[in-house]
């Protein structure tokens, strides 16, 4: 089968893109340089294409059923520290899963409307998970389309995002306005339900998400699939006053990996989707082991049989190539790596991890870049744990951590992102 | 992506399949990877070679080099000794990007059988299968 195409395929291959197969979509791995490309997200801004993502539109008066009973996270207890339910302008990530408890795909659920979801999945993945939905469905009020194809979408992540935006959007200052992280604006345009409008200065509706998947600030944008090549230009022309760069998805992977957030059917899968690093996707009463809702392969995940997903840290850049095996310091195989990539913006200093982002790093300090990933392994391991990983070449020592790249500027307040930046 | 024409293959290195190159010095060779190789690669943040005084067949693995995603292998163009180390690739890798052919060199090889080199491929050669491999 002839790959598939994003909108902005020729555009990355006149920019001297190294393309490869992802998700069954040619996709850029990197422009000029992947590490130019991951530093320029931690200093100024990167601009990915990721129309390669699929999405599902759920709405109807049994839409939030549905979701509650596939979906792991709970709509109505959610959002921040109070548990609050979903609403319109919302966001919230989570997991679809089989009886068995084993991951479809992850997602984030985007609120649109009373009655109206947009389901945001990995590509290739829309079909997949709107028959599962469609199953799911029984008798129902409650529509579920698949969009794959239909909308374009672009990430701008980095300290200098919202600059970029600002000159991009019309009537940025309203657009701005409470836009916590996971709340987003607007919507794709035609007849979809939308949040408002956002629109460029051109008149171009978008949907703009305070989300990504790089753990640094900035915005996912949605728009029609006819409108992305303009907006990626239009946007890619201001990010050049703030240092922005295109960005593929090697930077993705390590950025992502960085930041502890998992690559669906690679470090979640057919497994039980618990015992990981991820417990904000489960619907946990808090302080508790209990769920507050039930939903599909709720019952699966109390097995004691799961195996546990950790994130770690090496002691320089140098990884280990999957299959790899995890051993322990006696040197019994306790489990395998899932991703293993190396963070170039981190670094050890004295004890402990800086990035180049860190507000405290000492002047001058240049991070090596640090290996990085998750382990899956048969039995709970404490913080700390020294680990063997070892491919068919090569084991590299790694520590087991509660964190991987420090500082990230994610969750920074808005307003924070658009003072200047000091000289 | 470099297109093929923007690939710099000198004349005065010999090339393998692999995309490793050797280069003729007095009574060593150089040997190195190609802007071919580097290229694909993308950038290169450790370079892991042997010490001086290991032994190698030809064709086999002496090294590998690690970008920011892959670690790759690096294959002996010819059998012989490691006479020298590239040294200033431990604190610059990034030679084997920017000048493949010259500073990002890798080892200087004694072989034990000189005339392994005239059976690699010549420029043309090289290009040839370069070609090839685009189709």
């Amino acid at each position: 089968m002839a790959p598939l195409t994003t909108p902005l395929h020729s555009w990355h291959t006149q920019h001297g893109a190294h393309m490869a197969l992802f998700g069954g979509y040619d996709m850029p791995l990197w422009y000029g340089s992947a590490k130019d490309e991951h530093l320029a997200v931690l200093t100024h801004a990167g601009i990915f294409d990721t129309s390669h993502m699929a999405a599902v539109l759920v709405d109807g008066p049994a839409a939030e059923d549905l979701l509650q009973f596939c979906f792991t996270n709970d709509l109505a207890a959610c959002l921040g520290p109070d548990k609050a339910p979903l609403r319109p302008g919302r966001a919230v990530y989570g997991a679809f899963l089989t009886a068995e408890g084993h991951v479809l795909d992850d997602a984030i659920v985007f609120m649109l409307a009373a009655e109206a979801y947009l389901v945001v999945v990995n590509a290739g993945m829309g079909q997949r998970v709107a028959a599962h939905l469609d199953r799911h469905r029984e008798q129902h009020d409650v529509q579920v389309h698949d969009l794959s194809g239909q909308f374009g979408k672009m990430d701008v992540q980095g300290p200098m995002a919202a600059h970029v935006m600002r000159d991009v959007l019309a009537d940025p200052d309203a657009v701005f306005e409470a836009m916590p992280y996971f709340a987003f604006k607007g919507g794709i345009g035609g007849t979809m339900p939308a949040c408002g409008h956002v629109r460029t200065r051109d008149g171009t509706p978008l949907l703009l998400s305070r989300t990504g998947y790089t753990g640094e600030f900035g915005f996912e944008i949605f728009t029609s699939a006819d409108t992305i090549v303009g907006v990626w230009e239009t946007i890619m022309a201001a990010g050049a006053h703030y240092g922005a760069l295109p960005c593929g998805l090697a930077a993705r992977d390590s950025l992502r990996a960085g930041a502890v957030l998992p690559l669906s059917h690679q470090d979640i899968g057919d497994w039980p989707f618990c015992n990981h690093p991820w417990p904000f996707a489960l619907p946990y009463k808090f302080g508790t082991g209990d769920f507050s809702k039930t939903f599909l392969g709720d019952t699966a995940l109390k097995t004691d049989r799961a195996p546990h997903t950790y994130p770690f840290i090496g002691e320089n850049l140098r990884k280990v190539t999957p299959p790899a095996e995890v051993r322990d310091t006696t040197g019994r195989v306790i489990g395998d790596v899932l991703t293993c990539v190396t963070d170039m913006a981190i670094g050890w200093h004295e004890d402990r991890v800086l990035s180049i982002g860190s507000p405290d790093a000492p002047q001058g300090f240049t991070p090596g870049g640090l290996c990085c990933g998750f382990v899956r392994v048969a039995n709970p391991l404490p913080l700390d744990s020294r680990l063997l990983l070892k491919d068919q070449r090569r084991g590299i020592d790694v520590r087991i951590v509660a964190d991987i790249r420090p500082d990230r500027t994610a969750r920074k307040p808005l307003p924070m992102m658009l003072q200047p930046k000091e000289a | 992506m470099k297109e093929l024409s923007e690939i710099n293959l000198p004349e005065d290195v010999r090339y393998t399949k692999d995309h490793e190159w050797a280069r003729k010095k007095g009574e060593t060779f150089q040997i190195g990877i190609t802007d071919f190789a580097q290229d694909q690669l993308g950038d290169i943040v450790f370079v892991e070679l042997p010490e001086p005084g290991d032994r190698f067949e030809s064709g086999e693995e002496f090294g590998t080099v690690e970008s920011v995603k892959a670690v790759s292998e690096l294959f002996m163009p010819m059998g012989g000794e490691v006479a020298a180390i590239n040294e200033a690739l431990e604190d610059a890798p990034e030679l084997v990007n920017t000048a493949p052919h010259t500073e990002g060199w890798m080892l200087e090889l004694k072989a034990s059988d000189p005339s392994e080199y005239d059976q690699l491929m010549d420029r043309a050669a090289y290009l040839d299968m370069l070609k090839g491999l685009e189709e």
